[in-house]
């Protein structure tokens, strides 16, 4: 029992283009979460958690980040003997000049990398999720079943997943789930109210056939191509209800309200308690002190992590560390990536931040009148917002838009700085 | 760029510290926790670090489980590597020694194999239970164009401190011309910081000369500054010695201050990523609705429902509803239960303090502690280690609740007077 039977592969080589300037130079899996972490290491610390060490991330879009913030596993405890993360980028060879044209591409590419661990199951993650699983009861069920390929899904409104998921149709067998009855990707009128949670579970020679055969096609994606086409085969292939929280980071609305889901004396995710793990080592969050609050600061319904000062207020908002708000400014509703500087007056309301932006004395971001539209306003990063400047609710503005390009009047609701 | 060849830098940690009372009745001193995230010797390995010093000896005797736990490797201040290392130097029998270090020159002769195993021309001599920033380079580029056989670290303090420590009488040229240790009546307020550079030959040389010179302060450096080259250097920063709970507590409060002259953080000071408990792999630290925190450090992990004024947090404390901390200083994973009070106190790692207890009661701080009235006279409380202080409890000022206490004998609603023992 030594060497890992299960090996795990994590499809992170997206950009999504919904998330924005937060994605302009990182892949989605790479954006920050919760305060200190990155959304890959949800699924990392849930690999930890569930005892499974051996993990392949397929990267494809700006990896340096994620390679950067991976390094060499030791975070996750994944260095030792049998224990391994590797990333397997995309790659020219002989018989293959592309790039990975999609999530099933990606996989097929790297069948040599599969076959040689000889695993006896390979489970398939998303890189771009908020949720804890014990991944070990869903490949309990799966060989418990005999199944060629377990796949979890969490209950939905079908409005909800219209256009939107992969949605099945679930059989009632057993409490944990049942055989597939059908499957839809993003269909737009559902027949079932499961979505897919891309948490896949194969059996490994059925996935190498049928990887294979996809190859012939012109798409290349496990929800659109391949469940469709093993339920085709009629292959036994079983849907695992998960049934806790589960929190989307697709669009930047998502992004914000998941964010917020961790707050409050109840959050959905206790990060503290289940024991989430990040990379300290990743822009040297290790080398923080711990939280400095001044004698005017206040801090309501939030979060911060170590390094961080704060003199002003802070209302509904997470911290990541280096952030300052100095005394007299005022964030609400917002989330703060690493080192973002709020200078005294400064009014942010309902703003995420990317790393190293400072917004000047005065500044006004998303604090709109009655009648907003009380949506999210997202600033790149490496910007600094000029002083007095206005902007309103719901705008984007690209990383390091340079002084000049500033307009004088702000930035109306909904308006865009590129 | 760093100016000097890489000197040996040999870590006095053995002392026992018993100012610190129950602080240090499991570990070592330089290994009590300070300033939320860090422990003593930290502010010590870190200068080192950040002086481009890459060999070291830490000279261990009282409970050093703690210490060498938490040194580890020595990765979390870069002394891993093929040529860099951090040994601990416990002692030891041998053909010649086998005893107990007897003072601070004892202890480094007795490790003469290796300094010697370890070829340099400086050796740096340290103590590890002070806080401060300090560049060792640029003392030992000093010591060298003075062309010293010994220098000494120095600052000036308030007359009326003087006596805790040696003093040194200089001529125009910092070179020491007098030296007083813990004078009564001191003639100068330039004090030692024990902190040395030695010439490696010259100090193998002097420590061979009489065995009975068991003491740098007290031996050792008069001696020497009536025979050889010895100067003093010059520091002008921040620099406590926090061997008593007065000044490890005040040392504490000047973190917090708005015109603090430390910053750990600033002063690139590197805490142990990998102690027990992975200090840092805690999550933010959460402020939930109603809570109210002002002029504190607040480490991860922390969840604060209550109020939290003027302390010092490490990672894990909860400080539950209606609960209110105040001049305090917490360790990790305490737990201060609905509607207690903390006030002026020390708390060890995982105490509990039960739901409207009181730790801190009354204003009468003028009663020192019975048994310890030299370490406890100023109002300052200490929880020891995984205490429990029974819910409705009242502890007054200057008492001490030993390590493990559980509460069982407490008769409800049970009291400590001021100065008394648990």
């Amino acid at each position: 029992m030594l060497k890992p039977s299960t090996l795990a592969m994590i499809l992170a080589g997206g950009r999504v283009g919904e998330l924005g300037v937060l994605t302009h130079y990182r892949p989605k899996s790479a954006v920050p979460f919760g305060g200190f972490a990155r959304v890959i290491d949800f699924p990392l610390t849930n690999l930890m958690h569930s005892g499974i060490e051996l993990i392949a991330i397929l990267s494809q879009y700006r990896s340096y980040s994620l390679i950067n913030h991976i390094g060499t596993g030791a975070a996750w405890d994944m260095i030792g003997r049998h224990r391994g993360i590797s990333i397997l980028p995309p790659f020219k060879d002989y018989e293959n000049p592309h790039w990975y044209r999609g999530s099933a591409d990606a996989v097929y590419q790297n069948l040599d990398f599969i076959r040689y661990h000889k695993p006896a199951e390979i489970l398939v993650l998303s890189g771009d999720h908020i949720y804890q699983m014990d991944y070990r009861n869903m490949i309990r069920y799966h060989n418990e079943q005999d199944a060629d390929l377990t796949a979890a899904f969490i209950r939905v409104e079908k409005k909800d997943a219209a256009s939107r998921f992969g949605v099945a149709e679930i059989g009632d067998e057993h409490d944990e789930g049942g055989r597939l009855i059908s499957y839809e990707e993003k269909p737009e009128n559902p027949k079932g109210h499961w979505a897919s949670l891309t948490v896949l579970c194969f059996r490994p020679e059925v996935l190498y056939e049928v990887l294979k055969e996809n190859q012939s096609n012109s798409s290349y994606e496990f929800g659109r191509d391949i469940i469709p086409m093993m339920m085709e085969r009629n292959m036994k292939v079983y849907g695992y209800k998960f049934r806790d929280y589960w929190g989307y980071t697709g669009t930047v609305d998502e992004y914000w309200q998941t964010s917020m889901d961790l707050l409050g004396s109840n959050p959905k995710i206790d990060m503290e308690k289940w024991g989430l793990r990040t990379n300290l080592e990743h822009r040297g969050i290790r080398d923080c002190q711990p939280l400095k609050v001044g004698s005017s600061g206040v801090l309501d319904n939030s979060m911060a992590y170590n390094g961080c000062i704060v003199e002003g207020t802070v209302k509904n908002s997470i911290l990541f560390p280096g952030v300052r708000v100095e005394k007299g400014a005022e964030v609400k509703d917002s989330v703060l990536f690493f080192n973002t500087i709020v200078k005294s007056g400064a009014r942010l309301d309902r703003v995420v931040s990317d790393v190293n932006t400072t917004f000047g004395q005065n500044v006004q971001v998303g604090v709109a009148g009655a009648n907003g539209p009380d949506k999210v306003t997202v600033i790149g990063w490496n910007n600094h917002v000029p002083a007095n400047m206005i902007i309103g609710s719901g705008c984007t503005v690209a990383p390091g838009i340079s002084v000049e390009k500033w307009p004088q009047q702000g930035l109306r609701d909904l308006e865009d700085l590129q | 760029m760093r100016e000097a060849k890489d000197a040996l830098v040999l870590l006095l940690a053995g002392g026992i510290g018993s100012r610190l009372n129950i602080l240090v009745g499991h570990r070592a001193k330089p290994a009590v926790p300070f300033g939320g995230l860090y422990r003593i010797i930290d502010f010590s390995l870190s200068n080192v670090m950040n002086s481009g010093l890459t060999r070291v000896g830490v000279l261990t005797q009282y409970k050093p489980l703690s210490l060498m736990r938490h040194i580890g490797t020595g990765e979390a201040w870069d002394f891993t590597g093929r040529t860099r290392g951090i040994k601990i130097l416990p002692p030891r029998t041998g053909e010649k020694d086998s005893d107990w270090y007897k003072g601070t020159a004892d202890a480094i002769r007795q490790n003469i194999d290796f300094i010697q195993g370890n070829p340099s021309e400086q050796v740096v001599i340290l103590s590890g239970d002070h806080i401060y920033q300090m560049d060792f380079d640029a003392m030992i580029a000093y010591h060298r164009h003075k062309k010293a056989d010994i220098t000494i670290g120095m600052m000036v303090v308030p007359k009326s401190e003087i006596h805790q420590f040696g003093a040194g009488i200089v001529d125009d040229h910092n070179r020491i011309i007098d030296w007083e240790e813990k004078p009564k009546e001191p003639k100068t307020n330039l004090a030692s910081m024990g902190i040395y550079v030695f010439d490696t030959k010259y100090l193998l040389d002097t420590l061979s000369r009489n065995r009975k010179e068991n003491d740098f302060g007290m031996h050792i450096i008069p001696r020497a500054i009536e025979e050889d080259r010895v100067f003093a250097y010059p520091f002008y920063g921040y620099w406590r010695d926090v061997g008593t709970i007065q000044s490890y507590w005040e040392t504490n409060m000047d973190i917090i201050r708005p015109d603090s002259e430390i910053s750990p953080e600033e002063w690139e000071i590197r805490p142990n990523t990998e102690a027990d408990g992975l200090p840092m792999d805690r999550a933010p630290g959460r402020f939930i609705s109603g809570c109210e925190v002002h002029s504190s450090m607040i480490s991860a992990g922390c969840v604060i429902e209550g109020t939290v004024v003027n302390s010092v947090l490490s990672p894990g404390v909860i400080v539950k509803k209606g609960a209110v901390v105040r001049d305090s200083v917490i360790f990790e994973d305490s737990v201060i239960e609905a509607d207690a009070r903390v006030d002026l106190a020390v708390c060890d790692k995982r105490v509990s303090i039960g739901r409207s207890a009181i730790v801190g009661y009354g204003d009468n701080k003028e009663i020192p502690n019975h048994k310890f009235p030299s370490h406890l006279y100023t109002g300052i409380t200490l929880v020891g280690k995984r205490a429990i202080v029974p819910a409705g409890m009242k502890i007054g000022r200057n008492c001490i609740v030993n390590p493990g206490y559980n509460g069982d004998n407490a008769v409800s609603p049970a009291k400590l007077e001021d100065g008394g023992i648990l």
